[in-house]
């Protein structure tokens, strides 16, 4: 049974990292119109215990997006400088939107996993049972 | 003439000390582990849904605490049932 639980232990830890990639994803998106803001992107990592790799993922350290501010043309803006501009977020919403996608299927998948772990070891089960 | 008692009773009491529970007998064994490690999974998993319930763990813990205990408890009664069914039938053994 101990591949069965390992299985289970590593598609958790998958739907575990695509939750927190899609927490960063609604972050980005709720602040796209924020002034001076950086977009976040977390990076995923496979988990070391005892010097070697055990399957699972987990999600890194956050980073900001250091690719230069839009500048959006607005001379009421109380932040608007000299020539009427001012810096707003590097957010794409486009990039957010495919990669909140991407997130979703993947956890979709990783959900998958996750049943099919547990009817394979029902129906192992079930064969003793007759 | 010698008279001993029936062979068969001294027998019987000879091979009596086999079937006596092992005081002794270490945990380390391969079915000591299972029971053990059985405990510990529902141990785990009524912490993880305690946590889950006062807002503490995230559900992604209590889904696979709780389908791991589904597997582990699922396995412990499939396994005594069959250990149940094979003792019945030795007792429908005509004797």
């Amino acid at each position: 049974m101990a591949d069965f639980s390992d299985a289970m232990n590593i598609t958790a830890s998958g739907m575990r990292a695509q939750a927190a990639r899609l927490r960063h994803v609604s972050e980005n998106i709720a602040n796209a119109d924020t002034p001076g803001y950086h977009r976040k992107t977390i990076s995923f990592a496979s988990v070391v215990e005892a010097g070697q790799s055990i399957g699972q993922v987990e999600t890194g350290r956050v980073r900001l997006d250091r690719s230069a501010l839009d500048q959006v043309h607005d001379p009421s803006h109380p932040m608007a400088d000299a020539n009427g501009n001012y810096d707003g977020s590097n957010v794409n919403l486009l990039i957010e939107i495919a990669d909140a996608r991407e997130a979703q299927r993947s956890y979709e998948a990783n959900l998958k996993l996750f049943d099919q772990v547990r009817q394979m070891s029902t129906s192992l089960m079930d064969l003793l049972r007759r | 003439m010698e008279i001993r008692s029936n062979p068969v009773a001294q027998a019987y009491a000879a091979n009596r000390p086999a079937t006596a529970p092992d005081p002794n007998l270490d945990t380390s064994n391969t079915f000591g582990q299972v029971a053990s490690g059985f405990i510990e999974t529902l141990k785990q998993s009524e912490q993880t849904a305690m946590s889950s319930m006062s807002g503490g763990a995230d559900p992604h813990a209590l889904v696979q605490a709780l389908a791991q205990t589904e597997l582990a408890v699922e396995t412990a009664v499939t396994v005594r049932d069959k250990l149940v069914e094979a003792y019945q039938e030795i007792l429908r053994m005509p004797v």
